[in-house]
């Protein structure tokens, strides 16, 4: 207790911050989810549990989960071995590695909206570069392009393109961190007992990089579970629900129907949605235990 | 031990990711007075890259007048301006004076002022009386028509020639001549009809007012009626023979009319500012204005007027506002204000100031048939963003029935 008291002028300053920026709109969300707030952003008393009722009640609730589902798991999947694969090349010494590793960092740096809307803008029909190329190339028969951003599968899919896409640099990174990290005398030594190429990366490399992994995989799930903009900009104008997922739901609630209090609901869910994964994945994968 | 401390970590870490997305809010400085007059909040949204500076002028030309009034301004995109407004509410921090669109929810809540409180009678009575009706909560008014706006019909001349098509004025003449442009091919399209959810709700009314149908009233929302499903299935019936753009149900309204600009859209409904765009961006393109056409040809449009609202606070500034307004509506500040943003002025004096224009006549003409969304319908919102996120789905294998309902029940729902 003394020294607890003692750390206090220390840790107090990190406490409050934690506190403020993080608690308390948690807290702040938690009891918005229980009131009826009108749609000037009045609080009209609470409600107990029905906004979670009316969320969870809705016809398209169950097909924007599964759907949040794919999209984590695809997204997270692809960027995880396209990044396996970068490290791996960049761990590699050759002419001109330095430039192609600032290249690598370049989806990091820019704003993953701009980013988005570049791709948004090259898949246009009539003057989207994208779907010129396309119609020149001959792929695409009807003179103004196809519409992918106009329809829920192709514009899903090509939103997962882009986050993987933006996702690639700090995993890569992150690997290529682990990868620095495997003493060059194990894979000597495996080579000296005749292993192969292959057999080497899988059975002495990729083990000594399960905390680089596993600590990638764990932030991207949790920064691709949250990810909103992509799919904002990709999939904003189709009209109907077959193309979102929670988060974009949320927005729906929050910027369009303006119901404050069933965003905050449906954010809870999600909420606890991610900390149960979190949760799961710690007790089976021990990312942070050392190897 | 240790791994309990990490898995606190690591519940940190997603604790501080995941809110933040619904973290944001609480935002909103109200500047500081200088002196110890009164300070006025205004709250704005920004209709083009030059409403900041329009809106500086304004406020410097009326601090010079009213030396102890010092007005704060700012300005919000139209995305955002919503989110904002609710934000300020909940935080105690509504602003003075605020421009937006709909406001029955506000008077609901009992928030604003009654217009009459807060303006002069002489200003008051300027004011075209059907816009003033459009801002009648319970018979009371409580937004001031701010600017208005009415759409036509933009014709692409050359097109229509090309193809040997009349300027429609019914819809079969529409569906007609729609056709034919379309069937010039090259990726020409012959009616643009944007149904993503940019505005759908405009498109909409377009089509279903055009059938004779309505969105309503001030006590109710009617979308699933007969009469609105004439229109919706007429816009199924131009999809599906080829007469409009491909994907029109995810097609944005803004998007398309460039399109319409760069000359390869037969036919699209536009608004007064497009005249201005297409001058800029297109000053070769042959084309006329004309009314839409409707259902049997009767002349009509649809009128969107946004307003000027005063929320109550502390109740203290109604002095100020009041010279506020008087100052703003008086003909040699307000009408400027109008023609630079390329709308149409909601007041009598301002009409009569701009009788000569000639780019903005053809909408001067029909403003008198104009129809209005029910905005003092508190539900009007939740219509409006049922239409926004499902009118586009006539553009599929949904029944025109089934879209309708849809919309309807999630009005009901609020």
């Amino acid at each position: 207790m003394k020294d607890l008291l003692k750390a206090l002028p220390w840790i107090g300053p990190a406490v409050a911050l934690i506190a403020a920026v993080v608690l308390f709109p948690v807290g702040l969300m938690f009891w918005n989810s229980t009131r009826d707030i009108s749609q000037s952003g009045l609080d009209d008393g609470g409600v107990g549990l029905a906004n979670f009722a009316t969320v969870v009640g809705f016809q398209y609730f169950w097909p924007i989960l599964g759907r949040t589902v794919i999209w984590v798991v695809v997204v997270v999947g692809c960027t995880l071995l396209g990044s396996l694969a970068l490290a791996a090349l960049l761990n590699k010494a050759f002419p001109g590695r330095r430039l192609v590793r600032m290249a690598v960092i370049v989806p990091w740096a820019a704003s993953v909206v701009m980013t988005t809307l570049v791709v948004h803008y090259g898949l246009e029909p009539y003057f989207g570069i994208i779907n010129s190329f396309l119609v020149d190339v001959g792929l695409i028969d009807t003179p103004e392009g196809y519409g992918w951003t106009r329809h829920p599968g192709t514009a899903f899919a090509w939103a997962m393109a882009v986050a993987v896409f933006v996702s690639l640099p700090f995993t890569t990174y992150t690997i290529l961190a682990g990868l620095q990290t495997v003493p060059g005398e194990t894979v000597e030594a495996a080579r000296i007992d005749g292993a192969s190429g292959v057999r080497t990366y899988f059975s002495v490399v990729l083990p000594q990089l399960r905390g680089a992994v596993s600590v990638a995989v764990l932030i991207n799930i949790i920064n691709v579970f949250n990810s909103l903009p992509i799919l904002r900009v990709m999939t904003g104008s189709i009209p109907g629900y077959d193309a979102d997922t929670v988060m974009t739901m949320i927005f729906k609630y929050m910027q369009n129907q303006r119901q404050i209090d069933l965003a905050s609901a449906l954010s809870v869910i999600a909420f606890l949605v991610v900390i149960g994964i979190v949760a799961i994945y710690v007790r089976v994968v021990r990312p942070l235990e050392e190897v | 031990m240790a791994q309990y401390r990490r898995l606190g970590g690591i519940l940190a870490i997603a604790l501080a990711t995941t809110t933040g997305l619904t973290a944001c809010g609480f935002g909103g400085s109200t500047g500081e007075a200088t002196g110890d007059g009164t300070t006025l909040d205004l709250l704005v949204p920004s209709y083009s890259d030059a409403t900041q500076g329009l809106w500086d002028d304004v406020i410097a030309g009326f601090e010079e007048e009213n030396p102890d009034i010092d007005v704060n301004l700012q300005v919000e995109s139209w995305d955002n301006l919503e989110s904002v407004i609710a934000t300020k509410i909940q935080g105690g921090e509504a602003p003075d004076i605020y421009n937006g669109g709909p406001f029955a929810g506000f008077a609901e809540d009992e928030l604003l002022y009654p217009v009459d409180e807060v303006i002069s009678e002489e200003t008051y009575a300027d004011f075209q009386p059907t816009f003033l009706e459009n801002a009648q909560v319970g018979g009371t008014t409580y937004g001031l028509p701010f600017i208005a706006s009415a759409r036509a019909l933009f014709v692409n001349d050359a097109l229509l020639e090309e193809a040997g098509a009349e300027v429609p004025a019914t819809w079969d003449e529409l569906l007609e001549s729609a056709k034919k442009v379309s069937e010039l091919g090259g990726g020409v399209a012959g009616y643009g009809m944007p149904l993503g959810s940019e505005e759908a709700q405009a498109e909409a009314a377009v089509w279903l007012w055009g059938g004779g149908g309505s969105f309503g009233d001030a006590e109710q929302i009617t979308i699933d009626t007969p009469e609105n499903l004439e229109g919706a299935e007429f816009i199924k019936t131009m999809i599906d023979e080829g007469a409009t753009q491909a994907d029109a149900g995810a097609t944005d309204r803004s998007p398309l009319f460039d399109i319409f600009v760069q000359g390869k859209v037969g036919m699209q409904v536009g608004l007064p500012p497009s005249v201005g765009q297409i001058e800029s961006d297109n000053p070769e393109l042959e084309y006329s204005i004309h009314p839409i056409p409707t259902k049997d040809g009767e002349p009509f449009t649809l009128g969107v007027a946004d307003h000027l609202m005063a929320f109550q606070n502390d109740g203290d500034k109604q002095e100020a506002i009041t010279a506020f307004f008087d100052y703003f509506y008086s003909a040699d500040v307000y009408v400027p204000w109008v023609q630079a943003e390329g709308f149409l002025p909601t007041t009598l004096s301002g009409s009569e100031q701009l009788a000569d224009e000639e780019a903005l006549a053809p909408f001067l003409d029909v403003l008198p048939d104009a129809q209005f969304y029910p905005t003092t319908n508190p539900d009007w919102n939740a219509a409006d963003s049922a239409f926004k996120a499902l009118f586009g789905q006539l553009d599929g294998n949904k029944s025109a029935k089934d879209v309708l309902a849809e919309i309807q029940t999630q009005v009901d729902e609020g």
